[in-house]
């Protein structure tokens, strides 16, 4: 995006025509955007003409901010997107699948993404791939696509930070997308780091600080956090209910995974293991040569 | 200052003291494997013993989020701007952090006064305790093992009783209502020095400091020297938000769902992401991690120390158990001291020093 | 000068964070990217206690979008009114674009140091300005004009890429014609009209004669330039601690706490935005 002229530089009317849309995905984003609290008030600022998931209405053809759940792995899908471009004048992409091509991506991740993606229809639908899901396509964020002005990440995503990026858009602000890794937040909610409850762990002399963390993180201190390199913003909400950082909001701008990497090697811990829980979600950006790109203008 | 002798059980009729007088009592208390200041509510909970913090105290002077005020777009005003402070006791602050804070007093209540801040000073009470230092304390090689200021009260640990320092009026005041306390006699004066001298001994390591700031002038433009450190670091800024004396921050605003109004607020921030230095154009002047590291220990090591005449670091050791790729004081120093040594071996002039740096 | 607000702050026992009204009261596009936004403090005792030197800044807030440091453009000398010239660069600056006569945004400030101006008086002065580095110059030959009397010879040297890129052009136009300036207008590439000079500005310093130990020169605009124009004033002996710049940091806080603005081991809100060419040589990243 362009830091000199905001595509979204104002929104034709005071009540913008909104549509909320569904691509590939669970509609967990959807679904989560009917649990914020302050629904109402942000609804009281556009003219909401289609949501999927709650109004049984046809897609209007007229509108001017979409906002766009899951990932693409159509090529109706692509037809739509392009569709959608031309007459919206400001596109969010709602969630980890429709930002960055989450979970979905997986099915194309690797080095030949086609050959991936029929191997994973062999294995779900056998004898019927050929026949099932026809056009489909490598799965791919939205950005890939087609210009997104706003991506809200995470999965699923904050109602609380869908409604800051809504009045964005609506007054035609830019958004400043947090570029640094979660460990600082970590230590802001004083939560005990995983990589040091684990070297306790498999120090028997501490087997009795060990058994007073087991009520805080419940067994899962063998799986590697990967907060080192993903993206902040999310509060440490996993860390602060006893889980590891699992990356939903993507692999950092600023993240140096060399040296996270290198880290996880010292720790005596599989760098194949980190990679590997790394691409649940980030698998479309570890497979671009985005993440090359992002070590050097950081390093 | 007024020296008293208390039992060491006395500290429960102390923290009563302090819950009557004051709507919060802070102080250390375990969290897993790990310690935090965090409110109290009985005296078992405080747990002197700590060896660090995740946090420093000063979280309570400079929170990690607080609202500047909150405003309303269309009509262009502002209101609730000014703090809103609950009196507060915190008991049981190093030495270290303490002198973080006086540290800080230079920075917000100096030319400009931060009203958050200063309301939150003027309305905290602090009690510092005796520590005893353990791995990756450095605090002597910065002067802040020590403290004679800052505090309203000061407790010494003498093993079966607590040295009193009490430098303020509302501290003797609370001596005074609550605390069976004592004159000193010869034997606590004895003891009292003798746990300074175990103190001073406990010390492992202190980094040379010999020249710092100047060193750091001449090897500011060593590139191999930042690059192996740049090339390290993770970005996340996990050092800066443990650093007692790191106190940059970021101001965002936020609207509320209705876009009508909205908040203005603060949150901690750290010169090691890349946003930090950017200016229109996305014109970066810290582009490199390399240069944000060099940065964020030149104002530490020589920007402070030649803007304020003290160095912003207080050896307390928590970036050292926050960083996962071991970017510390102790190594950065250590770097620019062997630097400086590998260049006279080379040289062939090196003159042979006593040097405990690695 | 960062003292003196400071000190304002304190007596008027005003909150640094909390910015005051100003409603905007004319707006006069410059260029495509460039408008001049003249405002006024709505509140009157903020209005008469406004007191700034020419190279000082304000921090421009818009409520829901942030606050982004500006230089000031008009005189001191000019009562009632701040007028802040402004390139849409980033969220808070393209705001602005958006705004109409009679909106209200919030202003703090003023804050930083300034130009040495009452130094500067009694003396030759030199000012070279290239692209928007005449925003914060402009104050300063503003007031310098109004203070006409006490200078000695003054030039200036304005540099752009092309013409229309100019900013304030109409204006320094008719000053081309005035006796009491010496002013010479550059642009790197003219189009059929221009009958000003052409290259980059550092080559009108050929035929300038500077008498150094009477004159002063101050430089505003894009860092790249000021190495250059430098050396072009100390071939005529002009010493470094005479020239003045104007150097661009990200000032959040305007008031010595945030650290963006570091440079070096100075902040660019308390002791800049203007330095002496001396002090930002022995500033760690300043140039």
């Amino acid at each position: 995006m362009s830091d000199f002229e905001h595509p979204a530089s104002s929104l034709a009317s005071d009540r913008p025509k909104v549509i909320v849309l569904s691509l590939a995905s669970d509609f967990g984003c959807q679904v989560q955007l009917s649990n914020f609290p302050y629904l109402l008030e942000s609804l009281s600022t556009i003219d909401l003409a289609y949501w999927q998931l709650v109004i049984s209405a046809d897609m209007p053809t007229d509108y001017d901010l979409a906002i766009i759940e899951g990932a693409v792995t159509t090529t109706k899908h692509l037809k739509l997107l392009k569709e959608v471009r031309k007459t919206a004048h400001t596109v969010i992409a709602l969630g980890t699948c429709a930002a960055m091509g989450g979970i979905p991506a997986l099915a194309g991740h690797g080095p030949s993404p086609e050959e991936r993606l029929e191997d994973c229809a062999r294995t779900v639908y056998g004898d019927y791939a050929a026949r099932i899901a026809q056009n489909r396509i490598v799965p791919r964020p939205l950005t890939d696509v087609i210009s997104v002005d706003y991506s809200i990440v995470g999965c699923p995503i904050d109602p609380e930070e869908f409604s800051s990026v809504l009045q964005y858009a609506l007054l035609g602000v830019k958004e400043r997308p947090e570029r640094e890794p979660l460990c600082a937040q970590c230590k802001i909610i004083e939560a005990p780091c995983f990589y040091t409850v684990q070297k306790l762990a498999a120090d028997d002399a501490c087997q009795e600080e060990n058994n007073k963390l087991s009520g805080l993180y419940r067994g899962s201190t063998d799986i590697p956090c990967l907060g080192l390199v993903t993206r902040t913003g999310c509060g440490a909400l996993c860390i602060s209910r006893g889980r590891p950082c699992t990356g939903c909001r993507g692999i950092a701008q600023d993240a140096n995974l060399e040296s996270a990497r290198n880290f996880i090697r010292e720790q005596g811990r599989s760098v194949e293991e980190f990679d590997r829980a790394l691409a649940i979600y980030c698998s479309h950006s570890m497979n671009s040569a985005v993440l090359n790109d992002h070590s050097q203008v950081s390093g | 200052m007024i020296y008293k002798i208390i039992a060491k059980q006395a500290i429960e009729d102390l923290f009563k003291g302090l819950q009557e007088n004051y709507d919060e009592v802070a102080g250390p208390r375990a969290c897993g494997p790990a310690f935090v200041f965090d409110k109290l509510q009985h005296a078992c909970e405080l747990r002197l013993d700590y060896e660090s913090t995740i946090l420093p105290p000063t979280k309570y002077f400079l929170a990690p989020t607080e609202r500047l005020m909150r405003f309303n777009r269309v009509t262009g005003e502002s209101y609730d701007s000014e703090p809103v402070q609950t009196s507060r006791a915190i008991i049981g602050m190093h030495p270290c952090d303490i002198n973080a804070v006086l540290l800080l007093d230079e920075i917000f209540l100096g030319d400009f006064i931060d009203p958050h801040y200063a309301a939150a000073r003027k309305s905290t009470f602090i009690i510092g305790t005796s520590c005893m230092p353990t791995v990756g304390h450095i605090c002597n090689a910065f002067g802040t093992d020590e403290i004679h200021r800052g505090f309203d009260l000061f407790l010494t640990d003498l093993d079966d009783r607590y040295l009193l320092s009490c430098r303020s009026v509302p501290a003797l005041e609370l001596v005074d209502k609550y605390l069976a306390a004592s004159d000193p006699t010869a034997k606590d004066i004895d003891d009292f020095q003798e746990r300074t001298k175990r103190f001073k001994d406990a010390f492992t390591f202190t980094p040379n400091m010999d020249q710092l700031p100047l060193l750091y002038g001449a090897k500011y433009n060593d590139e191999q020297l930042w690059k192996d450190v740049g090339d390290d670091c993770l970005c996340c800024g996990a050092c800066a938000a443990v650093c007692p004396v790191c106190y940059c921050f970021d101001v965002c605003d936020k609207l509320d769902a209705s876009g009508q109004t909205g908040l203005r607020y603060r949150s901690w921030d750290s010169c090691l992401k890349s946003e930090f230095a950017e200016v229109a154009h996305n014109h970066n002047f810290r582009p490199t991690r390399a240069s944000r590291v060099r940065y964020r220990f030149y104002h530490k090591f020589v920007g402070n120390f030649s803007r304020q005449g003290k160095m912003l670091c207080v050896g307390c050791g928590r970036c050292m158990r926050a960083c996962k790729v071991n970017i510390t004081p102790a190594r950065i120093i250590g770097a620019l001291q062997q630097s400086q040594i590998d260049k006279e071996d080379a040289t062939g002039d090196g003159i042979e020093k006593a040097d405990d740096a690695e | 000068m960062s003292a003196l607000t400071a000190k304002a702050y304190r007596e008027l026992g005003a909150n640094p964070y909390r910015p005051w009204p100003a409603r905007i009261t004319s707006i006069t596009e410059l260029t495509p990217k460039e408008t001049l936004f003249e405002l006024r403090l709505i509140d009157k005792n903020v209005r008469d206690a406004f007191e700034f030197t020419a190279g000082q800044f304000v921090e421009l807030s818009i409520f829901g979008v942030g606050e982004a440091p500006i230089s000031i453009s008009s005189a001191p000398s000019k009562q009632g009114f701040i007028e802040l010239c402004i390139r849409k660069t980033g969220s808070v600056t393209n705001a602005i674009h958006r705004m109409r006569c009679g909106d209200v945004v919030g202003l703090r400030g003023p804050f930083g140091r300034g130009f040495p101006f009452e130094k500067m008086m009694g003396h030759d002065v030199v000012l070279v300005a290239g692209g928007l580095g005449i925003a914060p110059l402009k104050s300063l030959i503003n007031h310098i004009h109004d203070e006409r009397h006490a200078f000695g010879k003054v030039t200036i040297l304005l540099g752009a890429r092309n013409p229309s890129e100019i900013l304030f052009r109409q204006e320094f136009d008719m000053w081309r014609h005035r006796q009491d300036f010496d002013l010479i207008m550059t642009v790197d590439q003219p189009d059929s009209v221009w009958d000003g000079e052409v290259g980059l500005v550092t080559r009108l310093f050929t035929d300038l004669e500077i008498d150094p130990g009477n004159t002063y020169g101050a430089i505003c605009g894009p860092p790249v330039m000021y190495p250059f124009v430098v050396e072009e004033m100390r071939k005529k002996d002009l010493n470094v601690d005479r020239i003045y710049v104007s150097i661009e940091r990200r000032m959040k806080c305007g008031i010595g706490m945030c650290g963006h603005c570091a440079v070096g081991h100075q902040y660019t809100c308390i002791e800049g935005p203007v330095f002496s060419y001396w002090e930002a040589l022995n500033l760690e990243e300043a140039l």
